[in-house]
Formats: structure tokens, sequence, C-alpha cells
């Protein structure tokens, strides 16, 4: 609750600056290597005696957002234009939230946007002329962005193929767009490898391809899911390890070492499992998957610190009106303890990268209550997570972002939305320049008579062109991870089309 | 190393005479084609350093040679022949000799492949193992340049021109019946939820089709909607507990095994989930999309669109139920949910396919999509107005929300019906198809239906899916090209035949071949009802008592009608990261839900319900669940070990081991003593008891089992 408060404060400046100089040092030396340098940063890491601090360490998490996230009731626009064009499109009797300060209404229905009460003001240091909300069940967000300031959001993003306007996306046939927008798994995929479904290496899993072949530390765990498969973890060389929010898991054998009674028997059966007789394809990856699996569990074993109270995974569920598990905030408690492990030197690597995710959000009807739950989730997981990581010291080790499919439609089905393509999407950690907004708030208008929407930003069914590209955040996340601009450039070649240098999106400082 | 470098020279132009194609007897069932090849050499051969001699076609996954063909001197063209039947990816090598370093392949396509080091494959090659190659019907020619330097550089040999014509699909004739036994049970673990002894003696009788048309002729087994329902009222309760339980029964008991394994493969494909608390509020139902689902195994692709369209289990899980036409009071627009997916998932698909499931290709190489957003936003327009079908239609809060106060209400059984107030008048253009303004909703939908139904789309891309849930993941472009054209046209004109394609997906020949990379991953599920059918499963309770087995840390991460969305357990289309790219991209639809965990999961779930059983607990004791096995037959193998392996990895993998494996299966189960002397008989028995589970365990635990090649 309040314990986020104790880890804020000069402490984290001082590791800004610190990490300033680290950086200024740091590309000074890629200038001398030149081009394909090995990654500067690690190489300067590896012969200074810091280096072996847990200060070294970072990590990236993603949150991935499964079904296409509602951020047009997530990040609200609540100046009086913004304001008067989402009520119109979003009427009250429907799906639309209501005004900041508005008192919630105990006796509505559990859901609604009268029993929840106003959306909840932020209040940025650069609110580029406009006034912005948050959901209203976001209220620990709000503090982490408003007070803590380790939260910012950025606006409008989505994949890109290149800066795309509105009369492009709609008259010109020949200016790239990214394939198949407004499919789930496509652009699910869209955003972890910048392709369509059927990639097989993410932007994740390359940045950490790149910083095992400049640091030549390898791990089996600097890509790590505790949501099952992820492309975006997906490298060239680096595969994921994928654990559950228990944590790694035993094959076979009880706590003695023993199937049925017969440590000889585990041996076999593990030897049984891992390895594969003939040349099947699909054979030797079941034995792979299962030699990883058995040698993971062994690795970690007793390096993890404890999982704690179980207690602090429960958040309050709006619809039931009880306490419930929330297996998001079961999977970054894996991720903490991993982290912890991480910055002790148990896994064998100072860089690493997790994926966790949260699913129903393709909320096409019923979507007061639905999104209401979601939202309960997210917050409690985002602010456990920040606790979590307080008390061990390694927020300013630790970036999480949230993607999604896609954004919604800005109009209402009746009890729902639609697919959509930009949305908006908050980035936390320590180091994370927190407390403002990134990338371009849209324009946003109700439709006209001609069916239409008179804004440079939206398009059918008020749905969002995207103003800042997949590519530009990774890209600010991947230069704060200490990739050199040339890596930068391998992982998102795109970024060239984007008139911005890769690392200024700024929330990273 | 190419094996022509050791030919004598005396040997590399002989001249073969050209073969024509045999003539396909009249009555076979399967056309038999052939592969025409003609080499000609510009020079003589024999007088260059560096020359290409002779081609060799290669099957691309096992790298063995399937034919070499040489030129002849000064040479006029060379055919030679190869069927492909045995052989649907392969490679062509260009066999060179003297001081060739390289070798430049061009083809009609314009493009060109430079190889540096043998063998020098058309297609490329990784060390020994070839590019894999299935090509589409038509004539090729491939050109085959050699360099005395690296990367087709320094002096050039004359340039070797292979012509290769390729006719349809290869299948050999097939065998009617198994030579054995394990034959047959690898054919019964494509068609059933598992081979049982009874099965294989059946199929061993009567032959494959036999087998299938006896199939078709049994009964359908009780419904689910029964069960389910006599399950409520003896125990007052029903929930997606006893959907699952109602499954299982049939699963490990159901006599009309291909039908219903036919509708759980349906199930993945049209996918609803009781992981949507919707849904979940409507068991009863759930387990009536069950029945339907079974009904329409052996009927036509047409009239399951309808039923799944129309159902309210689907109008809930994609909320086309109580979907409202535009208002623009309020700014309201049709909900798109379930246009988009009945295109991308149910019908067509994302992009233009052609007959044998490859992507057709716009004039720059690229995919055509088959759907814009303004086709979603059209074909939602059909979609609204469609609700349960309640007593009374003027009811506006039952057309939204049904029988609030009874979810398990009989208007849940029935079809979802048009409500004309709520439909939406306007026209309806989508994929080039218009629906005229004011066409009641009935008729508007069973227009969609019928144009998504005869778009040329369905047959692959329905048939590619039904291929992965039976028989293998990655079927040749021939193989699905065959099993489309029969959904195509059953033979008698009609399309959307089940039985046609099953019979195809069947009986193919490719169905019965097997290599490095045939068959597939068994999911999980089918992993556990094979197990539960070879050593036979009963429940006590009667109520086949099954936990839900969706968790991958504690069970198998997979449960029947429990998929994460709409979208399924995994994609067709999965490519697992680090899979042996060498032999060309292979999908595994079922690896998407293998990773660390799950793999220890499984394990963990089969040891405890190899020695507990399966399910909840049968009593008040823990060990003693609800469904189990009597192992006596197995027991009484116990002091035979090298017999006990044998019988249980044949009755579970069908003969898939090798002997060294055997024999390490065996050196675990010998390992636990069976103890002599004074030892008590329940010592005795404990031990036996030991012997038997270690056995099962390696067994199920090893990919052997896993994998059905």
């Amino acid at each position: 609750m309040t314990q986020a408060k104790i880890f804020a404060g000069a402490p984290a400046l001082h590791h800004h600056a610190s990490r300033r100089l680290f950086m200024r040092q740091a590309s000074a030396l890629s200038l001398v290597a030149g081009a394909g340098a090995p990654l500067a940063l690690n190489l300067l890491a590896a012969s200074s005696a810091a280096a072996q601090t847990a200060g070294d360490y970072k990590a990236v998490v993603c949150l991935f957002m499964f079904g296409g996230n509602d951020a047009f009731n997530t990040v609200l626009a609540t100046d009086p234009a913004s304001w008067a064009a989402y009520s119109q499109m979003r009427p009250e009797a429907s799906i639309g939230l209501r005004r900041p300060g508005v008192l919630p209404n105990s006796s509505a229905g559990a859901g609604t946007p009268a029993r929840l009460g106003g959306v909840l003001p932020l209040l940025p240091t650069n609110p580029q002329g406009r006034e912005y909300a948050l959901h209203p069940l976001l209220g620990k967000v709000q503090q982490l962005f408003n007070t803590e300031r380790r939260l910012a959001v950025v606006a409008n993003i989505g994949p890109l193929e290149r800066p795309t306007s509105k009369t492009q996306y709609l008259n010109d046939l020949t200016h790239p767009k990214p394939p198949r927008l407004f499919s789930h798994n496509d652009q699910q995929s869209l955003w972890q490898t910048m392709q369509a479904e059927g990639a097989t290496v993410g932007w994740g899993g390359r940045m950490a391809d790149l910083i095992e072949s400049s640091s030549g530390q390898k791990s089996a765990f600097t890509a790590v899911s505790a949501a099952g498969s992820a492309v975006w973890l997906a490298g060239k060389d680096v595969r994921q390890y994928q654990v559950s929010g228990a944590g790694p898991l035993r094959l076979g054998a009880d706590g003695g070492g023993a199937v049925y009674g017969s440590q000889r028997v585990a041996l076999d059966l593990n030897s049984m499992v891992s390895t594969a007789a003939g040349n099947h394809v699909f054979e030797q990856h079941m034995a792979e998957v299962a030699r990883r699996s058995i040698k993971a569990e062994l690795d970690l074993r007793g390096a993890l610190p404890p999982a704690g109270d179980p207690g602090a995974l429960q958040f309050l569920n709006p619809i039931s009106g009880t306490l419930q598990f929330n297996a998001l905030a079961h999977q970054l408690q894996v991720v903490a303890r991993l982290v912890d492990a991480g910055r002790r030197g148990k896994t064998g690597t100072k860089r690493q990268v997790f994926f966790v995710s949260l699913g129903g959000f393709d909320t096409h009807s019923g979507q007061n209550q639905r999104h209401a739950e979601l939202m309960a989730r997210l917050d409690h997981a985002l602010h456990y997570f920040d606790t979590a990581l307080g008390a061990t010291g390694a927020r300013n080790s630790v970036t999480t972002f949230t993607a999604s499919d896609f954004g919604r439609t800005f109009t209402s089905n009746g009890d729902g939305t639609d697919h959509g393509w930009g949305a908006h999407q908050l980035v936390m950690g320590g180091a994370v320049r927190g407390g403002d907004l990134y990338g371009t708030a849209p324009t946003l208008v109700a439709r006209n008579q001609a069916s239409d929407f008179n804004s440079p930003d939206q398009v059918r069914n008020g749905a969002l062109i995207p103003t800042t590209s997949v590519d530009q955040l990774g890209a600010t996340l991947g230069r704060w991870m200490g990739l050199s601009d040339n890596q930068l450039k391998e992982v998102f070649p795109k970024l060239a089309y984007f008139n911005q240098a890769p690392s200024q999106l700024g929330f990273m400082g | 190393m190419p094996l022509i470098l050791n030919h004598s020279t005396a040997h590399l132009c002989t001249a073969h005479p050209p073969i024509p194609p045999r003539r396909q007897p009249s009555g076979l069932r399967h056309a038999r084609h052939w592969a025409l090849l003609a080499i000609s050499c510009l020079a003589p051969c024999w007088a260059l350093a560096q020359a290409v001699t002779s081609f060799t076609v290669v099957n691309a996954d096992t790298g063995s040679d399937i034919a070499t063909f040489t030129a002849s001197t000064g040479s006029a063209a060379v055919s030679g022949t190869v069927s492909l039947a045995s052989n649907p990816r392969i490679n062509v090598r260009a066999n060179a000799s003297g001081t060739t370093r390289s070798v430049l392949f061009s083809d009609s396509s314009a493009t060109t492949h430079t190889e540096n080091s043998a063998p020098f494959a058309y297609k490329g090659n990784s060390g020994q193992a070839y590019r894999a190659w299935a090509p589409t019907p038509g004539t090729y020619v491939i050109n085959a340049t050699p360099r005395s330097g690296s990367g087709g550089t320094l002096k050039a040999g004359p340039t070797a021109s292979l012509r290769l014509t390729l006719a349809n699909a290869v299948p050999p004739v097939l065998a009617d019946k198994p030579a054995t036994r394990n034959e047959a049970a690898r054919f019964l673990a494509q068609a059933t939820f598992g081979p049982t002894d009874s099965d294989i003696t059946e199929l061993m009788r009567v032959g494959y089709a036999g087998w299938i048309a006896e199939q078709f002729n049994k009964p359908s087994s009780e419904s689910h909607l029964q069960f389910f329902s006599d399950v409520l009222n003896a125990n007052g309760q029903g929930n997606d507990k006893e959907v699952v339980a109602t499954f299982w029964k049939q699963a490990l008991h159901g006599p009309d095994q291909l039908r219903l394994r036919m509708a759980y493969a349906l199930s993945q494909i049209f996918v609803i989930s009781l992981r949507d608390g919707d849904v979940d509020n409507h068991d009863r139902a759930v387990a009536a999309w069950l029945d339907m689902l079974k009904a329409h195994s052996f009927g036509n692709y047409r009239s399951l669109l309808q039923s799944v369209s129309t159902n309210p289990m689907m109008g809930i899980y994609l909320s086309h139920l109580a979907n409202q036409k535009a208002d623009a009071a309020t700014g309201r627009v049709p909900d798109e949910n379930y246009a988009r997916e009945v295109m991308q998932l149910f019908s067509i698909g994302l992009v233009e396919l052609n007959l044998d499931g490859s992507p057709r290709k716009n004039s720059l190489g690229g995919a055509i999509e088959t759907y814009t957003p303004s086709d979603v936003s059209e074909l939602a327009k059909v979609f609204t107005g469609w609700s349960w079908d309640c007593p009374d239609r003027s009811n506006r809060t039952c057309f939204l929300r049904g029988d609030r106060n009874n979810p398990q209400s009989d208007m849940t059984l029935k079809p979802m019906v048009a409500y004309a107030e709520h439909h939406s008048p306007d026209a309806k253009t989508f994929l080039g198809h218009t629906i005229a303004a004011n066409t009641d909703a009935q008729t508007g939908l069973n227009s969609a239906l019928d144009h998504l139904a005869r778009h040329p789309n369905v047959a692959p891309f329905i048939s590619r899916q039904l291929i992965q849930r039976f028989v293998t993941s990655n079927p040749s472009a021939a193989y699905v090209r065959a099993v489309a054209s029969k959904f195509n046209n059953n033979g008698a004109g009609v399309r959307g035949d089940f039985k046609a394609v099953l019979q195809e997906i069947l009986l193919h020949p490719e169905a019965r071949r097997t290599s490095a990379t045939s068959g597939k991953v068994r999911e999980p599920v089918l992993r556990l009802t094979a197990f539960m059918r070879a050593f036979a499963h009963t429940s006590k309770s009667t109520r086949y008592d099954m936990e839900l087995t969706d968790n991958p840390a504690n069970a198998l991460g997979q449960a029947p009608l429990h998929a994460p969305s709409v979208f399924n357990f995994y994609r067709p289309g999965y490519v697992a990261p680090g899979i042996n790219l060498a032999q060309g991209t292979l999908v595994a639809p079922e690896l998407q839900i293998v990773d660390e965990t799950s793999v220890a999961g499984y394990v963990n779930f089969m040891r405890d319900s190899i020695s507990y059983g399966v399910g909840f607990a049968a009593g008040a004791s823990p060990n003693r669940r609800d469904l189990t096995a009597d192992y006596s037959a197995e027991l009484a193998l116990a002091d035979n070990v090298p017999a006990l392996v044998a019988h249980v990895t044949n009755r579970l993998a069908y003969g898939a081991f090798s002997q060294a494996r055997l024999d390490a299966i065996g050196s675990a189960v010998s390992s636990v003593a069976l103890p002599g002397g004074n030892a008590t008989a329940a010592q005795v028995a404990a031990a036996k008891r030991q012997r038997v589970h270690t056995a099962l365990l390696l067994t199920v635990a090893a990919p052997e089992f896993i994998v059905i090649k």
C-alpha cells in the first residue's frame, strides 16, 4: 500500500545521474570502436568493478493485454472538446465513464460507470494543452503517475510501417501499412515482432540476442515468459524460458528426488523424457524442451527468494466485491523473484527481458463489467510489482511497459467496442521519467453527419491511426538496456522512417 | 561430399532412353503421376574441367537419393521418371566433376541461387540436410552452371539443364489392410481417441476403408445433453465439470469414435470456450453444443456453418447474440465480432489460397487479403437482430438477456431467431455480394453464409486444419489439394461433405507414411485419452468425475472446450522456436503449449494418474480416484520385464521404440527388485505395482509416445 513511498526520492535521482554518466562513457567507446562494436555498455561493465554490483542489472517487462485493450476508457482526454466528443460517442447509458469528480453511486449496478464514479485526473508535466484522466479503478496507477512519478503514458502508439497520415491510410494504396490490421492474432504478432502471425523472432528476443553476443554472457534466463509461449521473447539464438507463476517446476521427482519411491527410476525417467532416439524433428524438440526444463529447475533451485505472502496476490474484484487471486500479479511475483536472483548474480545474466500477460480485453459486449474487472486486475498487479521491486531496491533496474493487440473503436456497439488500431500504453519503473505523456495526444471528435470523423487521427468508427510506432518504444527501451545505435537499427530497421533519433521518445530520460 | 566425385568419368555421360509415363491402370482410385526429367549438355561432358554431369533427385526429409539422371555425350534430351508418391518433399542435387567449386542455379522464375559447397542443391541445404521443396504440378526447368571458383566466380563450365515435369499428386496404391497390429494401431491413433485391442482386431479384419464405412454406419452414441441432464438430476448440480465429464465418457467409451473425434476436431476450429464466464453460465447449452458438433461430424460444412452461426453459445461467445442495428441517435454501430471471426476462422481465412493451401500471390509476390474493414462492417449488419428464441418475441428484456432467472432454460438449447425490429434494414455489400435493402434477417443470413461457403478458400482452409487435427502438422501441397478437392466435390457433385473429406484424410497415402517430419505432436488431451483407452479406465461413480485439466503446472495445460480464446489452444501455423529449419519451415500447432513448465506438469500429472487414477478422489482417500484401470494383465507380467515393456510400449506407442530404448525402460523397471524369500504377499504385490507403474510412466513420458509419427 503506502510502502511504495519509502523507496521514492533521493537514491533514485542519484542513480539516474550516475547512469547518464555511464551512458556517455558508453557512447564514447562505441564511437571509437565503430560499427559492429560489441555492446559497449557491457564491455565497459566487464572491466569495471562497478559492474559487479547489482546497480548494473536491468530488465524490461512486457505486460501484454490480450484481446485489444479499450484505451479510450483507460486513458481519457478530459479537456472540454475531447470530453464532448467522448460523451457523444459513448453515452452514459452505454459505456461512457463519468467525468472527473462525479461521486460513485453505491446503489448503481456493480461495474457500471455510475457505480465506479468519475475518472481519475492525471497531472502530467507537459499536458500538451490538454487534460487527461484514468479509468476510475486505476487509483494506484494514478498515484504512481501523479505522486510517485514512476509511471508514464505513451499516447496513441501502434504498429506502423511508416509515419501514416489519414489520407495515406485511406487513399494511398502504395503507402506501406501494417498487414492484417484489426486481426487479433496478427496485431499481437505485429506488436511483438513487427510482422503478422507466422513470424518467429520478436524484438525482445533480438535485444537479448545482441546483449548476449556482445557481453559473451549466455544464460538460460535472459528471456523469460511467465505467461506461456511469447514470440516477443524469441530470438534468433536466445530461447525463452517459460516459468510458472509458482516458479520452476521439478519434473518427475518428489522432494526426495524419487519417483514411486526410487531415485534410480527418477534418473531413468529424466533420461527417457529428455532424449530422442531417432531423427524425428518433433521428438527431438520434445526432448530438448524437457532437457531445458530439468536444467532450469536445477539451476534455479534455491536461487529464488521465497514467494511471500499469498494474500498480496489478491485484488478486490469490483463485480463480486470480494478479494480474488490475481494471476497477473502471480506472474509478476515470479518475475520479481527472478529479478532478485538476477541482481544477486544467480541467473548468469545482467540483462533480462520478461513477458507477462492478462487476457479478456476483447470487450465487444458487457464492456462495463469486463473492463472494470480488468482495470482492477491491472491496477493491483502494477502496484504489487512496484511494491515488490521496491522491497528489494530493484525499482530502478526494471522497466515495465504495457502492450495490447490494438486499441478499439471510439464508437459503442451498445454495450461494447470493436477492433481498432492505435492505443495508449503505460510505462512504469524507477528509471522512467514518470508523470508525463509521451508521443502525441490524438485529436478526438464525434462522428459527423457524413458518418465521418473529422480528425486527422481518427478513421472508421473513430479508431486511431497511431502517431508513434512500436519501433520507437522498443528503441527507447533498447537504448536503456544498452544497445548501440547500430544494434537498435538492426532490431528496429524501420526506425529510420520515423523522424526521430532512436532514444528520443524521452520517457527513459 | 557429393557422391558423384567418386564416380568414374567413364560413367558420367551414359545415355538413357526416354521412359514414357506409364499408362494409368483404369479403376485405380488414385491416379499415378510421374516426373519427367531431361538433361542436356551444351558440350561434351568429359572434355571439361568443371562440369555438371548429372542430377539426382533426393528425398528432402531423409536425404536419401531417389534417382540419378545422367547426361549423355553431346546430349540430346535425357528423360527419366520419378514417382513422387512416397517423396512429396524433394530437392535436386547437381552432381559436379573436376574442379567445380560452386554451382549457379537458375530457373524460369529468373531468380538465381549459388551453392558454394557440395552437395550442390537446387533448393539449398545445410550440411547433409536438404531444404524441402514440395513442388506443385507443372513443368520446371532448372539450369546449373559449374564454376571453378566459389561464389560463382572464375571459369564457367557448360550449363546443364534439367527439365522436370510434374503432374498431379502421386499416391501409390494403398494396402487396404494393415500389415501388422502396430500399423493398425497407428491408424487408430489418427482416427480415434486411441487404439484399443478390440478396435485393432476389427481394423485388421475389415481393412481401413471398411473400418471407416463401419464407423459411418454406427449409431451416434448417447447425447451429451442427456448425460449432463442425468448427472444434473441425480446430484442437483451441473457445471462445466459435467460438460467435461460427458466429453471424457464418450471419448473413452463411445463406440462411434470417428464421429466423436471429428466433433472434437471441429471444436478446435469452431471454438467456443467455457473459460468465458457468460458461456460458463450456460453449461447445459454447452453440452448441447457438443451434440450439435457431433450431429454435423458426418454431415455437411454448410449446415454446420448455419448451426454454428445461430447457436446461442456462439452468439454469447462472439457477442452477436442481441446485436442491434445501428442507431444514429446514440451513435451505436453493429458489433463486428462475429462478422470478422466467421471469415477469419470459420470459413475463408485472411488470405486467398490455392487449392493446395498455399497463399495466392499478387503481382508483387505478396499475399492477397480476402477482406477489408468495410467487408467486416457490412457483414456485421447481417448478424444484427439475432437472439434467444423467446416465448414472447416482443419482450425486449428477453431479447437482450434471455431468461435471466434460469440460465438453463430450454431457450438456451434452441437456435437463435431473428427479431425484425433489431435487424439492420440496410443493403449489405461484402466480398462482392450484395443483400438487398429490407431483406428479412433469415434470408439475409442464409444468403451471407451461402456466399461464404462457396468461396474457393473454404476447401483448402478447412481441409488443411482437419488434416492437422487427425494426421500431420505439415501435409504436403498434394495432400491438401487431394482433400480440398474432395471437399469441393465428393464425387457426386456435393460440396462440403465431411464423410468424403474424412475418407480422403485418413486413406491418403501420406497418412500412412512416416518420415523425420511426418505426423504431429499428440496434444495433451489426446495423450490422456490414448492412455486411458489403451488401459481401459472405468468410472467408479459412473459420473466420470474428471477434473479440469487446463493448468499446465499440475495437469495437462489443456481441457476440452477450454481454449483461451476463439483462436484455440494453438494456431495452425505455429512455428516452434529452435525447430530444425534445415528441413524447411515446419509448423507444429501443438508445440505452442509445450514449454518448460508444461512438460514437467504433464509428466507429474501422468505419474500420479498412473498410481492413483484420474479425476477427483472417489472417496475419503485422495489416493483412489474416480477413473482407474485394471492392471492385472500387466501385473501378471511384472516378473518378465521384457514382456512387460513390450506389452506396455506396444499398447501406447505401436512399435515406435527402438530396442535400445526398450532396454532402457526395462533396465529402470528391473531396478525395482521383486522381494523373494520371506516377503509378504503385500510386499510382492507392491513391488509388482511399482514395476508396472514405472514401465507405464517411462513410456508415456517418452517422445516416442508423445509424437505420433
